[in-house]
């Protein structure tokens, strides 16, 4: 048990550790994000609320409406909707279970973005009504774009600083040999907890 | 008339890039939520509020937009915005809480812009 723990241990840690470590613990050195909606998540958090709201609220009138507009662009704007409720819901529970649908949401979320938007600028015809993701999000100044991409950076350094927390339990547990790595994550949190207190 | 019509939002407009420029300094400079953030977004409410009885006013004037459902859709949220924005950035310990602060004076900005799209009774 020991040793398939020590070994991913040092392994993963030099790595990991060194770059969201010294990155992460100058900002927030008080109060490090314990979960995906604390920190930069709840500005993220945030931001897909946002477009979870207006995305499925427009798509919802426009199909009550006059669903026979433009049929293709209401379709995909509800599809963007249930997407971006699902980031939502998941960035905010962030558990191992939810940020793993939360990458998923996030990858749909871009490939939508880009499969429609190509599709809106290669066949302007089918959308006679603009979606969310329409010209990969010009009328929402591109926000649909460039948000799937820091939703994956996040959960990816989340996940990240998860893994590297795991190895400090397992190493506090564990020989020294194991928490010379623990060591190493320590000190940017001590001198977070120095300089504050 | 008109000109109290369309100087209202235009203020809200005006305090929203302000609120969210002060904001985004305050992330800048790893400040936290503060009592003169909030009262700067209470100020953005108590000004959405305004704009909301107006348009609410010419809904009971008689006049009606094409978009009657998407109007009330955003009746209903612009008021809510500042307030969950000022919720949920409280909750944050850190430099985050004044940037979700930011996004809703961007939010409330845009909304006029879009008031006015949906509407153009409403001046912006």
């Amino acid at each position: 048990m020991s040793e398939p723990a020590a070994s991913p241990g040092p392994a993963a840690s030099p790595g990991p550790a060194a770059s969201p470590g010294p990155a992460a613990s100058p900002e927030p050195a008080a109060s490090q994000p314990d979960s995906t909606r604390t920190g930069p998540g709840r500005l993220l958090v945030a931001v897909y609320g946002l477009f979870a709201l207006s995305a499925s609220a427009r798509a919802g009138v426009q199909i009550a409406t006059k669903f026979g507009h433009a049929p293709v662009a209401y379709v995909l704007s509800a599809f963007a909707g249930v997407v971006y409720i699902l980031a939502t819901v998941t960035l905010t529970l962030g558990s191992p279970t939810a940020r793993r649908i939360a990458v998923l949401s996030c990858s749909v979320e871009l490939a939508g973005v880009l499969a429609v938007g190509t599709w809106s600028l290669a066949d302007p015809a089918s959308f006679p009504d603009a979606t969310v993701w329409s010209g990969y999000g010009s009328g929402y100044g591109f926000v649909p774009l460039v948000l799937p991409v820091f939703g994956l950076l996040w959960l990816r350094r989340w996940s990240r600083r998860a893994r590297t927390r795991g190895t400090i339990v397992v190493s506090a547990e564990d020989t020294g040999e194991a928490a010379g790595g623990g060591i190493a994550h320590g000190e940017g949190g001590d001198h977070g907890m120095v300089s504050t207190g | 008339m008109s000109s109290v019509n369309g100087a209202v939002p235009t203020t809200i407009i005006v305090a929203g890039l302000a609120l969210a420029g002060y904001a985004l300094l305050m992330t800048a400079l790893n400040r936290r939520m503060n009592v003169p953030l909030l009262a700067a977004v209470g100020v953005l409410e108590i000004l959405l509020l305004v704009e909301v009885g107006i348009i609410v006013a010419k809904l009971t004037g008689g006049q009606r937009p094409a978009a009657l459902a998407t109007l009330i859709g955003y009746l209903i949220a612009t008021p809510i915005v500042p307030v969950v924005a000022a919720f949920w950035g409280l909750m944050e310990r850190s430099r985050w809480g004044p940037a979700v602060i930011a996004v809703a004076g961007l939010v409330a900005a845009v909304l006029m812009v879009r008031l006015h799209q949906i509407w153009p009774v409403i001046h912006v």
